[in-house]
């Protein structure tokens, strides 16, 4: 076949992954429900009986499915099937699913904005129906104490943005083909991610408030809690990057994994920055 | 490297070809439809009479219980129409198939991550068949809170496992319709053949275009509003939970950001499929043809601006609502663009009547009737009489069942040849389409006038005055169920047909995008040379 | 299969659709729908006047809309065919008729938005009212409170199927909505009767505070111009007036579990003596204000 194949597109070999990963999830998925309620019945068997094995398999499983599914990106890449209308491609890619998690955090964020720039309803007349409910208080509603954002807030704002520096430092590095720079840079980034998710699980542990039961705590913990678990994804993908550049994966002119972990760090590094100013300083008591 | 071509269940499953999956895909919808139209069944029969008799009967169950396994049907009909039937067979299906072949690409721009968006299209769908099986209201099977899942119903209302199993059936088929669309956007942005510049691209690879930025930029949403119901549900969070500060309407603001695009998802595609038909059996070339591609892209980005004029009875104040009424209704105009110049390509033409052309003309009239309607809804201060009410129920089945559905059976006879090498049996296939068109039409019509005289949707029971249209409109039905079953006799003796009998190009010089030049069936991998487009 | 046939094939159906409707053109009854009937119920005040008007408008537009473009697809299909013109011509553009039919619409649009958007702020701004009523929607019955009438509070709903079958249970019901209203009433549509009436006196404007107590349900009386949801930690306000004695039924209308079809909504508007008397009665056997619903 391959012989007379006259483009540098990547036709890419038949895999079990997709199959394999999409069955996993089913697995996981019916396992979370019955977690989730495990005194609920699916064909009269009480959840707990099932729910957790079915979500831990699941899991593995996945884990498992996405481990070899990037394993054979990467041998692709290594054999050469990259050509570089390939590499453009999954540039487009990227980019498009950078735009996706944007809109993710969108809904975040309007549920934030919709708590706390309205926490007037319409009718007037009607403010002691809403001061029953609590909700007539300016944000954030009465009673909550929220985190002083120049404290810890401001020390994980600075650690991003440093650790948005390092991972330009270790793009540069590559490119005029300093491993040994590229492989600095990136165990700076990857330490300050870690710093960076331990100081928010610090912070996390010391909150007034609580998760459930109020919208402050919803909107804050949801919020901020979607972007520290991307925080966790971003660093183990800079991780997994660092361990590309200890086996030399990386060349100055073919090094899209590194570029792509570098943008989707970016990414995470710009929506702490409107949760730092939205959420932490314009939301808080402060 | 030699690249394996894997025979028997490997070739299916492991697949990594756009138009295998486009196949699996197509057939994954139709699976979805018989069982959606089935549903519809359930629903007009239940309908046909004042009173509750058939669901008793059907499911054993009494008349009370009757009253939930209705609102469970119509739910399950509505997510399963639009989540597992329209998307899946006009985007994963056509949209697979052909976009490569129009743009002279060898294939999909990631056909690994392509295989995953149809992969996890059975378990979502699992998924949700599962959530009518498990406890959703206290004491009765099956989410029933609409397609559209507003809380506190889908929260408080609905307790049970069964409503936490549809949430995760709609996260895996969005996530399997974002891959879909990066897919798109990158092959569409990428793999174009040498020559083949935005302004050649066909206009079915316009509308996946526009589609799949639709897609993109809007299902993240629901998947956070969804998120959001689920961490009410069982994490104690009060986004919608006014006891805890939160606000129901915060809900349908989120869902209806994705909803109303999510109507274009399903119908851009359409729109793409039509301009080929009506050009084809004109031989002319598309009237119009950048008018056409911007058309498209503009009802793609108001789409985004429109979405309240779903809420216009939820308490929005007056400003707001003056706002979405005006940007609802400028959508009539990109759309008009689009049917006056299906009209103007016909124009001058030199029109043969073969089914799929039959099919797009009577999309153009029916979508027409739904559009108009739609432009009466947009106006809220008429919406207050009929929003939730069966006239809503009518204008988006004529932009949809009579629309969408209509533009996929054209697809299909147009392509059929094409995907399987074989034509599908002409006069058969007119009768069927006869019969589609007069029982859909009976089915839904009539919905106009029980609208306008205050039917509220969603009723499995209804006072007897509704009676006569309801009546007919279930009629309607059994002549629909006549159409279907020929439907399947036609696909039944198109495909297992013993011989290849359909030419490269069967519907001749009207016919001048890339897939005709091909064989038919097309080669396994296509375009080994890529094609050079002057 | 020729155009011939096609076309009058199509012309078959339209005329059959047509022909059912010329058949239900019949006048409307009051403050409900009536079996066969395709227009708006007949309105029963200024608002559902209005919105009656407006939708008249619309229907002639669209209407006309549709028929044009139909007859030009008729016409096309007719003139265009393959018989009749085997040599395609290959205009694709043509400036003109571009813009023609982009800003015609506009045109339409824009005469639309001129009885649009004004009737949308005459319902919105609520004039001043004589006094308000709390409507609280719940699963799956309307509880009705007068604030201004010491705090007048019944829940209504909806009388059921059994009834209809079962003579003496619903001359229970009778004699009770009887008691209630000070007159005599029979009770004739199934899932449009409740058991209890929002009490309204005829001639004044009345400011509606809607709200739920568990999901969401929706308050609507077509023949009224009102429908407005009651959310859960919500209160929605519209008004409303009544210009003629009578009952005036509607619907919940917005999904709210299993028994949605099952929380019918009565208005009895009444003359302003009987309405007076009536409070007078109302206020001895169901002032409740401790109770009020509102809230949870
Ligand atoms: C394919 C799907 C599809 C499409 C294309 C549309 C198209 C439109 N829809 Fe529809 N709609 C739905 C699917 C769709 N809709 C669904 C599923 C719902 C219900 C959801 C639910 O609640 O469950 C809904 C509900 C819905 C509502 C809410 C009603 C309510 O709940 O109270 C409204 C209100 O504005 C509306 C308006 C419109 C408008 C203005 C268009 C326009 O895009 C139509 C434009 C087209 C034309 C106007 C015709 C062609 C134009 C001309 C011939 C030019 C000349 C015309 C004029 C000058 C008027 N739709
Ligand atoms: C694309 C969407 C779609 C389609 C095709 C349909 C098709 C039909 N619908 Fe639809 N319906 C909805 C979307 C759709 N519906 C939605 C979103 C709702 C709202 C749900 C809610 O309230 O929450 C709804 C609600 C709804 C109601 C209101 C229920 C209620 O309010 O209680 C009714 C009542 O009559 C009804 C009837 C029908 C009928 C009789 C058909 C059909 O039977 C008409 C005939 C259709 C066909 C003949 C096509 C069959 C298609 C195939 C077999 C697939 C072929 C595919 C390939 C070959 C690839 N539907
Ligand atoms: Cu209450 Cu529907
Ligand atoms: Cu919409």
């Amino acid at each position: 076949m391959a012989g007379d194949v006259k483009h540098d597109y990547h036709l890419v070999n038949p895999s079990p992954w997709p199959a394999f990963g999409s069955l996993c999830i089913l697995v996981a998925l019916i396992g979370a429900v019955f977690s989730m309620k495990p005194n609920a019945t699916l064909f009269g068997i009480e959840g707990h009986y099932f729910g957790h094995w079915m979500l831990g398999i699941g899991f593995l499983g996945l884990l498992y499915t996405v481990f070899s599914w990037w394993r054979d990106v990467i041998k692709e890449a290594e054999q050469g099937d990259h050509k570089p209308v390939v590499r453009l491609g999954l540039r487009y890619g990227m980019i498009l699913f950078i735009a996706s998690e944007v809109m993710f955090f969108v809904a975040w964020f309007w549920a934030f904005f919709n708590s706390s720039l309205y926490p007037h309803l319409p009718v007037p007349d009607v403010s002691a129906f809403w001061d029953s409910l609590g909700t007539n208080a300016p944000w954030p509603p009465k009673g909550i104490e929220t985190f002083d954002p120049w404290h810890l807030p401001f020390i994980n704002t600075l650690i991003l943005l440093l650790s948005g520096t390092t991972v330009t430092w270790a793009h540069h590095a590559i490119q005029h083909g300093d491993r040994e720079g590229l492989k600095k840079g990136l165990w700076l980034t990857v330490l300050l991610g870690a710093s960076f998710s331990m100081v928010q699980a610090h912070e996390y542990s010391e909150a007034a408030f609580s998760f459930a039961g109020n919208i402050y705590g919803s909107t804050f913990f949801m919020a901020t809690g979607f972007h520290g678990f991307h925080v966790l994804v971003g660093t183990i993908f800079l991780a997994v990057c660092l361990i590309r550049a200890y086996k030399g994966q990386f060349k100055p002119d073919h090094h899209f994994g590194l570029e792509a972990a570098a943008w989707y760090w970016h990414f995470v590094d710009v929506v702490w920055l409107f949760l730092f100013m939205c959420v932490y300083i314009w939301g808080g008591n402060a | 490297m030699a690249h394996a071509n894997p025979t028997g269940w490997k070739r299916w499953v492991y697949s990594t070809n756009h138009k295998d999956i486009g196949v699996m895909y197509l057939w994954f919808a139709f699976i979805a439809g018989c069982i959606g139209f089935g549903m519809s069944g359930l629903i007009r029969m239940e309908l046909m009479e004042p009173g509750i008799q058939v669901l008793p009967k059907v499911f054993g169950i009494t008349e009370q219980q009757a009253h939930q396994m209705f609102n469970v049907l119509t739910t399950g009909h509505g997510l399963i129409m639009v989540f597992f039937m329209v998307m899946p067979a006009l985007i994963g299906g056509f949209g697979n198939y052909f976009v490569p072949l129009m743009i002279g690409a060898p294939d999909m721009a990631f056909p690994r991550m392509n295989n995953v968006s149809f992969w996890l299209m059975p378990p979502a769908f699992i998924l949700l068949l599962l959530s009518t099986m498990v406890e959703g209201a206290p004491g009765s099977n099956g989410f029933g809170g609409g397609w559209t899942a507003y809380p506190p119903l889908s929260t408080i209302g609905h307790p049970g496992p069964a409503m936490d199993l549809a949430i995760f059936s709609l996260h895996i088929a969005g996530a399997s319709s974002i891959m879909g669309a990066i897919n798109y956007i990158t092959t569409i942005f990428n793999m174009r053949a040498p020559g083949m510049t935005i302004h050649k691209m066909p206009l079915f690879v316009w509308s996946i275009l526009v589609t799949a930025f639709l897609l993109v930029l809007s299902l993240p949403v629901l998947a956070g509003a969804i998120t959001m119901l689920l961490t009410d549900r069982n994490f104690g969070t009060t986004f919608f939970e006014p006891s805890g500060g939160g606000d129901p309407v915060l809900y349908q603001h989120l869902f209806w950001f994705f909803g109303h695009p999510e109507v274009y998802i399903m119908i851009l595609p359409a729109f793409g499929i039509i301009s080929h038909i009506v050009s084809t059996f004109s031989r002319k070339p598309v009237f119009g043809y950048l008018g056409m591609a911007y058309a498209m892209a503009a009802i793609g980005m108001i789409g985004f601006a429109v979405w309240a004029h779903h809420m216009y009875t939820v308490g929005l104040d007056v400003d707001t609502k003056a706002y979405f009424v005006a940007a609802t209704m400028v959508i009539a105009v990109p759309t008009g663009v689009k049917i006056f110049s299906w009209i103007a390509t016909m124009w001058g033409g030199s029109i043969r009547f073969t089914v799929p052309m039959m099919y797009a003309i009577a999309f153009i009239l029916l979508f027409t009737v739904g559009g108009v309607t739609g432009v009466v809804l947009s106006n809220a201060g008429a919406d207050i009489v009929l929003h939730d009410t069966y006239y809503v129920v009518a204008h988006f089945h004529y932009v949809l069942s009579l629309g969408a559905v209509f533009a996929i059976f054209a697809g299909l006879y147009y392509w059929i040849g094409k995907m399987s090498g074989k034509q599908y049996p002409e006069t058969l296939a007119k009768l069927q389409f006869w019969v589609t068109f007069i029982g859909v039409n009976t089915i839904f019509f009539p919905q106009h006038f029980l609208g306008l005289q205050g039917m509220p949707r969603r009723y499995v029971d209804y006072p007897d005055v509704f009676e006569k249209w309801n009546f007919v409109s279930s009629v309607g039905y059994l002549i629909t169920l006549v159409g279907f079953l020929l439907f399947l006799v036609v696909m039944a003796m198109t495909l297992f047909k013993k011989k290849k009998d359909c030419a490269d190009n069967p519907w001749g010089e009207g016919a001048t995008t890339l897939e005709w030049t091909l064989s038919s069936p097309p080669p396994f991998h296509q375009f080994n040379e890529l094609p050079r487009i002057k | 299969m020729n155009v011939k046939r096609l076309t009058a094939g199509m012309m078959a159906s339209l005329v059959a659709v047509f022909g059912l409707t010329v058949g239900a053109l019949a006048d409307g009854v009051k403050g409900m729908a009536h079996d066969g009937g395709v227009w708006l119920q007949t309105p029963m005040n200024e608002q559902a006047a209005k919105i009656d008007d407006f939708h008249m408008l619309l229907l002639w537009i669209i209407s006309v809309i549709a028929v044009f473009v139909f007859l030009l697809v008729f016409w096309v299909m007719y003139r265009y065919r393959e018989k009749k013109n085997p040599e395609p011509s290959k205009t694709s553009h043509n400036t003109l008729i571009e813009f023609i039919w982009t800003v015609v619409p506009i045109g339409i649009l824009v005469f639309i938005g001129f009885w649009s958007i004004p009737l949308l702020y005459y319902q919105d701004v609520v004039p001043d009212t004589e006094f308000a009523i709390r409507v609280t929607g719940n699963q799956w019955n309307w509880t009705y409170n007068y604030p201004d009438q010491g705090g007048i509070e019944f829940t209504a709903s909806v009388v059921p199927n059994s009834a209809f079958k079962n003579p003496k249970e619903m001359a229970g019901y009778e004699t009770e909505l009887s008691k209630f209203l000070g007159h005599p009433v029979k009770i004739q549509n199934r899932l449009l009767d409740p058991d209890y009436r929002l009490v309204v006196p005829v001639h004044t404007k009345i400011r509606l505070q809607i709200t739920g107590s568990d999901v969401i349900h929706s308050w609507a009386v077509p023949s009224l111009g009102v429908k407005l949801d009651a959310i859960p930690g919500r209160l929605n306000q519209t008004w409303f007036e009544a210009d003629d004695i009578g009952t005036f039924y509607g619907q919940c209308s917005e999904l709210c579990g299993q028994d949605h079809a099952f929380m019918p909504i009565a208005v009895e508007v009444m003359s302003k003596e009987d309405f007076a008397k009536w409070v007078k009665h109302a206020k001895a056997e169901y002032a409740d204000a401790g109770t009020t619903a509102l809230g949870r």
